[in-house]
This record gives C-alpha cells, structure tokens and sequence, in this order.
C-alpha cells in the first residue's frame, strides 16, 4: 500500500454510462494481484472528502498502466469523466486481498453481474497467463449493458445472459451456472449481493451433486487452514468479491464490513475485497 | 523555561497583552512587490524575526504528566489502533492517537451500510465495533508501548459500572497514555439517555472513571446539546484533565430513489468539514466555562482549520475524516504548523491560542492543572 500520483492516459464510455480510464501508475501495474483496489481521491476537496474505491480492471506492467472501469452513479464517479488525459489524480493502493487460484485448477469460471466485471476481469488476464481455461458468465439487465467482447482476451469463452432476453440466455446468469459446475475447479464471482448470495448456495450443494473430491485434503486429513488465510480460500471452490460503502479503505473506520460466519463483522477492504463464499453470513447475520 | 507560563493564574495584565483590541490593529495592506503581500505588521513596530520551525516549541501539557510533543492529534475512529495506514503514515510524528472507541465487551457494531458520503462530510454509525478492551490491550499495547507517540484510549460505555471497568483494566498498562471518554452512549440504567447531554450523569460517569484511575483523563463532549456550558462545567468540577469537542453531530441520509433510511442504523454521526462551525461554536463557549485545556475536533482539513481552532480557545487539535481523503495531513499540518510559527517570529505556538476569545475572557489554559484531590 502507498500513496502515489497517476496520469490519467486515456477514458472513454465503452457503454451508456459506463466508462473505462487508463492511469500510468507503474508501482500499481506491476504490485498488484487479481481481486485487489485502489482507493482514488476526487479533486474537488471542498464537497466530496471521501475517496472512491474502485477495483483493478486490468494492469499492464509493459507500460505501467492500470485501468478502471466505471458506472457513473454519482457526483464523484461523475467528477472522473471530466478528467482529460494529462490531469494527475491522487492514488491509494493496492489495497485488499486478492483471488486466490488453486495452482492445481485448470478450469476457472468467473461469474460477473453488471458492473461486476471489473472485479473480475483482471484474474482472466491472470489466469490465461497462467495457461489456465476460462469462462466468464456474464450477466446484464439489456443487450446495451453487455460489456464489450473486444475487451476481453481472444481465449475467455464469453456467455451472456440478460433479464429482458435482448441478448444470450434470457434470465439470471446464475441459470447458467449449472452448465459449468462440474467443468470448473474453482469459480469466481463479483456483482449484486443477491447474485452472490445465489452462487453461494449453488455452490454449497455442488460437492454433494457431483460427488467430487475436495480439492487441497490430504488422506488423513491432515490440519485445517485458519478460515480466512490464503490457504484455505484457495481451496474454497467459490470466491466472492464483495461491495459495501467504504471509509478509509485501510481497515481503520469499520465502515465497510459485511457479516461473516464466524459472527464477527469482516472488513470488505482489509480481509475482503475477496473473501471465500463460506466465510460469509449470506442470510442477515444482525 | 516556561515555568511560568501557567495560563490558570495567569494575571489580567498578561491577559490583556494577549488580546490587542481590533482598532490596534492595522488593516493588510498590499505593499510594493518588494514589501510582502498583505503583511500585518505594524507600521514602525518590528518586523519579528523568523524562527527556525525546529526551534517553535509545540509541546502541549495536557494535565496530569500527559504532554504530547505537537498539538496535533488524530480523533478516534478514524485511525483504527494507530498500525492500519502502515508505512503510510508515521505515527511517531503525531501529538497523540485516539484509539478506536473501546467498551467492556466485545461489540460487533451496527448492520450496514455505515458510512455514507454527505455535502462536505459524512456519516457514520460504526455501532462502536471492538473487540472489547481486553483484547484491545492483548493485542496493540504492546506496540503502542514502543512508539514515542502517546495513544489515548477511547472508552465507551452503556453504564458507569462498564466505564469503570474499563477504565480500571486499562489502569498502569504500558502503552496507554491516557483516556478519552465517549459520554455520547445512551445511558441503560436511565431509559438510554445519552450521558453527553445530561450534565449530572456527565458529571457522574466522569468522577467516577476519575476515581478508578490515575490515567490523564479527556471528555469528549457531544455538540448534539442546547448549552454546553453547564455540560462542560460539571465534566471538568468532576475531575476531567481535559475536554475533547466537538462529537458528531446526529443525522440520517435518505437513499437516493428508494425513500429509505440508508444507513443501517439509520442514525449517523455528520463529521467533516460541514460540522466545523459547529465545533467552533463549542469549542469558543466550553472554553470560556472551564479552566481546564480543550481539544478541538471537528472537520479540520487544512493548518487555517488549526489556526481556526487555536484562535477559539483550543490547544490542540484533533483532525479525523479528512485522514480518510489524506492519511499524511495530520504529519504535514505539525510541519506546516510549525513553520507558520516560524514565519510570525514566534517561539511557541500557545502565542496563537485564545485571539478570536473576548477581551475581557481569562487566557484559556494551555497547561493541564496540577492534581487535585
């Protein structure tokens, strides 16, 4: 984590009200991991005093590049389409943990409702470098929110769902989802709440249904990683990056927590963005 | 030294020269571009000479051997146990920190959303989240005990008993520094009546928090009040070393489209720099009722906020949401403080404490009081 200046290099709205910017910020371009954010302070001090969190859409280390991608849903996000390359915006970050892969998964599938997609679309950069198969479910009110094909890489098997039927399967993303359990040894997931909250119940059920063994348990056994630790999310089969109105983004305010099993309130921007989807208190938990 | 400079029995006399009328003073004039812009200095009076910035003394003696190196601190809340903004920030370098609100029990706060973005500030209802003071001391005492910065825990209670308690446990462990005391929590055993807002159970909490420790002892009062005054008067009677003002101010946002309560509490706390007025407001009247030293806080994002805060009455002050915007303000406001010294030919900062006070107003304390039993 460190404060630094970036260069905005290049924004454009790739959808009605969805922009994507470029910053030169080589620290964050090369230090940055899948799943983890920065935190971005708007420059009109006077009016907005809280930074905005937004997560890493993609890092381009060959020129030190990272890139956002963003909705814009008020005065703050509003503020950043205004930027013209060349202004400076003040940095925090990288921030958060990342997604853990399992080193033995071969087949990743990534789930993104909306916006969801810039949490995830940095681990299918990640993962293809890696040598592993991806597949991104991708889920949009209407064929005018579908994030653009030509912005993912040639090898991500791309699927569409929309409610209204405009494009790809007509319904939730989550149906989809059924298709690709048994073909995916981990999955990642970023979006609204509910359509969490639905993947986490599909996958609690999944090992029953498929009868396959858990991933990362040795005959016998053997000790279990502390929940929440790298090491026990990676051997969790669905990951989830998490949402809530943020503070100070360190861990120092407690504003951005959501409940976790464990009774206790976890941070979104200390233990999270990421958490596995167990960790997780889906149903209420105050 | 100063030995004595102690601003309680300081004589009118010394009152007066502090608090030049404002006929005397000579309105800015833009002078020639080889004169300095807007120089207040007075015609034919001597310019003062620069002091080196390492040279200003900001020492601040808050009562009861607590002196912090610089007047400013960081408010409660906003930086955790003080081992979040990491390498971010150098924490040896501030006046103080104010820890994270601490009760007896554990606490897992209030249902989100907590925070939410307002015009020029913010709410907040963390719900007082904690891990309960033993676990607090378990866990950060030990590296607050390393540092050269003093860190005040801040105690929150649901009744005396918990304050006490807390109080006592946190009583000669290294690494506490002192205590600062949330009264704005309702009060179960009187039908949840905040404790901040009633001068009596104000006055109760603190004597009997004064009675189970030794530690420096801060009241941090809250603005949500008609009159601060009696409030201030009793904290500081019952034995306080210190006031902290201002608390935040009670809210509620509304969701945008839902016409819903957005935070999860649906009462937040306003901070930032839309409350600072506010706090002005206080900090001029608490000043003016007690003899006892009074933190400022509230919505401090820049040093003319600290020259705000100091020229009201305040001796130190405490910046918090801004942190949020800017982890490193609070380190780069000791600088610009002292160099703003520095620049007016002053060897302390306390020269720039109490001038927007009324003339006749005693010099407020810039010196914790000796012990008094």
């Amino acid at each position: 984590m460190r404060l630094a200046a970036a260069e905005l290099v290049e924004s454009r709205e790739i959808l009605p009200g969805q922009w994507l910017q470029a910053y030169h910020a080589p620290g964050l371009a090369t230090g940055s991991r899948a799943g983890q954010f920065i935190h971005v302070r708007p420059g009109d001090f006077s009016g907005m005093i809280l930074r905005r969190p937004f997560s890493l859409n993609t890092t381009d280390p060959a020129t030190g590049t990272v890139t956002i991608h963003f909705r814009v849903i008020g005065r703050g996000t509003a503020w950043f389409t205004h930027l013209r390359p060349g202004d400076r915006i003040d940095l925090l970050g990288p921030l958060g943990r990342p997604f853990e892969v399992d080193a033995r998964s071969r087949h990743l599938l990534l789930v993104a409702g909306g916006l969801g997609i810039a949490g995830v679309r940095m681990l299918a950069d990640e993962a293809i470098r890696d040598g592993r198969q991806v597949t991104l479910l991708f889920g949009a009110a209407s064929a005018r929110e579908v994030y653009p094909s030509n912005l993912l890489p040639d090898e991500v098997e791309y699927i569409v769902a929309t409610d209204d039927g405009s494009l790809g399967h007509h319904g939730f993303v989550t149906d989809l989802v059924a298709d690709y359990e048994a073909w995916a040894d981990q999955a990642f997931a970023c979006g609204p709440a509910p359509m969490l909250a639905a993947l986490a119940r599909l996958a609690e059920g999944r090992r029953a249904r498929l009868g396959v063994a858990k991933l990362g348990r040795k005959r016998g056994g053997g000790k279990a990683d502390p929940v929440g630790s790298p090491a026990a999310r990676r051997k969790a089969f669905l990951q989830v990056s998490m949402e809530q109105n943020m503070g100070c983004a360190v861990g120092a305010c407690l504003g951005c927590v959501v409940m976790g099993t464990s009774g206790v309130p976890q941070r979104v921007c200390r233990e999270g963005p990421v958490f596995a989807a167990e960790e997780i208190a889906w149903e209420g938990g105050w | 030294m100063r030995a004595k400079r102690r601003a309680v029995t300081s004589s009118q006399g010394v009152a007066e020269q502090k608090y030049p009328s404002a006929q005397k003073r000579p309105a800015a004039r833009p002078t020639s571009s080889l004169g300095v812009r807007g120089s207040t200095v007075r015609p034919g009076a001597p310019v003062p000479a620069p002091v080196p910035a390492l040279d200003v003394d900001l020492s601040v003696d808050l009562g009861r051997g607590l002196v912090l190196p610089n007047p400013i601190l960081v408010a409660s809340g906003t930086f955790g146990y003080g081992i979040e903004y990491g390498e971010v920030v150098d924490v040896d370098r501030l006046g103080a920190i104010c820890c994270k609100g601490t009760t007896l029990k554990a606490r897992i706060g209030n249902p989100p959303p907590r925070v939410t973005e307002t015009p020029a500030g913010m709410l907040n209802s963390i719900g007082l989240q904690n891990p309960g003071v033993d676990a607090v001391i378990d866990r950060y005492a030990e590296i607050w005990a390393r540092w050269r910065v003093p860190v005040l825990v801040n105690v929150a209670g649901e009744s005396v008993r918990d304050y006490v308690e807390v109080a006592r446990r946190l009583d000669g462990v290294p690494g506490v520094a002192g205590i600062e005391l949330n009264i704005s929590c309702p009060n179960v055993g009187a039908g949840g009546l905040q404790f901040a807002i009633d001068a009596g159970a104000a006055a109760e909490v603190t004597a009997a928090v004064r009675r189970a420790t030794d530690l420096p002892l801060l009241v941090k009062l809250s603005p949500n009040v008609s009159d601060i005054r009696p409030i201030a008067r009793a904290i500081a009677d019952a034995g306080a070393d210190a006031l902290t003002a201002i608390n935040t101010l009670s809210g509620i946002a509304i969701s945008a489209g839902r016409g819903r309560p957005l935070l999860g509490n649906i009462y937040g706390g306003l901070s930032g720099p839309a409350i600072k007025p506010v706090a002005l407001r206080v900090v001029y009247e608490a000043v003016q009722a007690v003899r006892i030293p009074v933190v400022a806080i509230g919505g401090v994002t820049e040093l003319a906020d600290v020259l705000d805060f100091l020229a009201v009455g305040a001796v130190a002050v405490q910046v918090g949401t801004a942190i949020f915007a800017d982890p490193t303000l609070p380190v780069r406001l000791v600088d610009e403080l002292a160099g703003e010294c520095g620049r007016r030919g002053m060897t302390s900062y306390r020269d720039l404490i109490g001038t927007a006070l009324p003339k006749k107003a005693e010099r407020p304390s810039s010196k914790g009081v000796e012990y008094r039993p």
